[in-house]
């Protein structure tokens, strides 16, 4: 654990944490994150590689990565895994034909050792449309429940509206502080 | 209250010379070096051709966290862009486009000027975009660099690793910053000397300098001299 302890101190110092958005394509990674960071989000296409946002929050900065959802694109995650501190799975909550294949790929991402440190925050969007799933179906559907290796939440949220997502963003960052920047 | 003016333009030969006589030289321009810079680079540290991943800059964009006005903004048109669309005759076609722009003058895109008035200089928050695609290869530790200077004093520098990047993929960053406090007799100066603020972009792969793009600034828009 010794190299573990000098990278938490460094990056105790920096106070910086790396917080990964994925899911599925049209779940709304981008227009989350353009949400959160207060730009329009009335102008956004498919996402064919990466968006990246790096801010200050809270005493933190963070840098924010949202990478495609596409089904071409999901064997590219794994390069974007590396020194994760959250973990961000965004959910389409009206689109339950696809539910099984989000659980599958969330089952997938959990397995993976470089996101074995990560806190796991699950956001049951588009909560704005009729017909979506709430929260506590997606918590159902997703078997989350089921999860023992990592800190998760999930929550409902709505990027259209911006409901409950900055609250949901704060857990996540007081999680992964609690965890990496609390050693001493 | 409009406080941005925009232009982009090409360098005036003149001013900055490209050195190609020696590419193998140039290509092992490291992070530390730039990082050791105490002012702007007179010319540039590489040769347009050091470019192999085909990064192209398609977007740059500044924005008022505060209002959340645009401040700035300019975008290569989407006949012009690399689009990772995949679409092979697309993109040669868009590539033969940017080999005849490059034989007109090599450093095209590589340089862009900002006018802003004085108010720039209180903004509080700022937002600044970069958006750019990549080529057939993928990218692996792609690094920026970014200095920005007054005359010789260094007022910022950003230092970010993008990691990896999907071949043909469109990626884009934006740096959320608070605005450098700067004192009352450096802005003075800054608004009264057009242009001697000036910022050096470096970009690295694996630890090469594949890219360097210069930009440069005034903020007396609207002053009467």
């Amino acid at each position: 654990m010794g190299f573990l302890t000098v990278l938490k101190k460094m990056r105790q110092k920096e106070k910086e944490m790396r917080i990964l958005l994925l899911g599925l394509d049209n779940a709304g990674k981008t227009t989350i994150l353009k949400r959160f960071n207060g730009e329009p989000i009335d102008t956004i296409s498919p996402t064919l590689g990466f968006n990246i946002k790096t801010l200050e929050h809270n005493g933190y900065t963070l840098n924010m990565w949202d990478v495609g959802g596409q089904k071409s694109l999901r064997s590219y995650w794994r390069n974007y895994f590396e020194c994760t501190d959250g973990l961000v799975w965004v959910v389409d909550s009206a689109d339950r034909m696809r539910l099984e294949t989000c659980k599958q790929e969330l089952e997938i991402l959990l397995q993976e050792e470089r996101l074995a440190g990560a806190t796991l925050l699950v956001l049951a969007n588009k909560q704005d449309l009729p017909g979506a799933l709430t929260a506590n179906e997606i918590k159902e559907a997703l078997q989350l429940d089921n999860i023992t290796t990592h800190h998760w939440l999930v929550v409902g949220v709505s990027a259209v509206t911006g409901e409950k997502l900055l609250n949901a963003v704060d857990w996540l960052i007081d999680d992964i502080a609690k965890r990496i920047f609390t050693l001493d | 209250m409009s406080i941005v003016g925009k232009q982009l333009n090409s360098l005036p030969s003149n001013n900055i010379s490209v050195t190609v006589d020696n590419e193998k030289a140039l290509c092992t321009i490291t992070p530390d070096d730039v990082l050791r810079l105490n002012k702007i680079s007179e010319d540039y540290l590489c040769s347009p051709s050091a470019n192999i991943y085909e990064i192209d800059f398609t977007r740059f964009k500044i924005r008022d966290l505060e209002s959340g006005a645009v401040l700035f903004e300019i975008a290569k048109p989407p006949s012009e862009q690399c689009i990772a669309d995949a679409n092979l005759e697309k993109l040669l076609s868009a590539t033969e486009d940017l080999t005849i722009e490059e034989t007109a003058d090599p450093n095209a895109g590589r340089y862009v000027r900002y006018q802003f008035t004085p108010a720039f200089l209180n903004l509080i928050t700022v937002g600044a975009t970069v958006e750019f695609t990549v080529g057939s290869r993928p990218v692996n530790n792609f690094r920026m660099i970014e200095r920005h200077f007054f005359r010789d004093r260094l007022l910022k520098t950003f230092d970010f690793e993008f990691g990896y990047c999907i071949p043909y993929s469109k990626n884009s960053c934006e740096h959320i910053y608070e605005f450098p406090n700067l004192p009352p007799d450096l802005v003075a100066e800054m608004i009264s000397n057009p242009f001697e603020t000036r910022s050096d972009s470096f970009y690295f792969v694996d630890n090469r300098l594949v890219m360097h793009n210069k930009a440069d600034y005034a903020y007396d828009g609207g002053v009467n001299v």
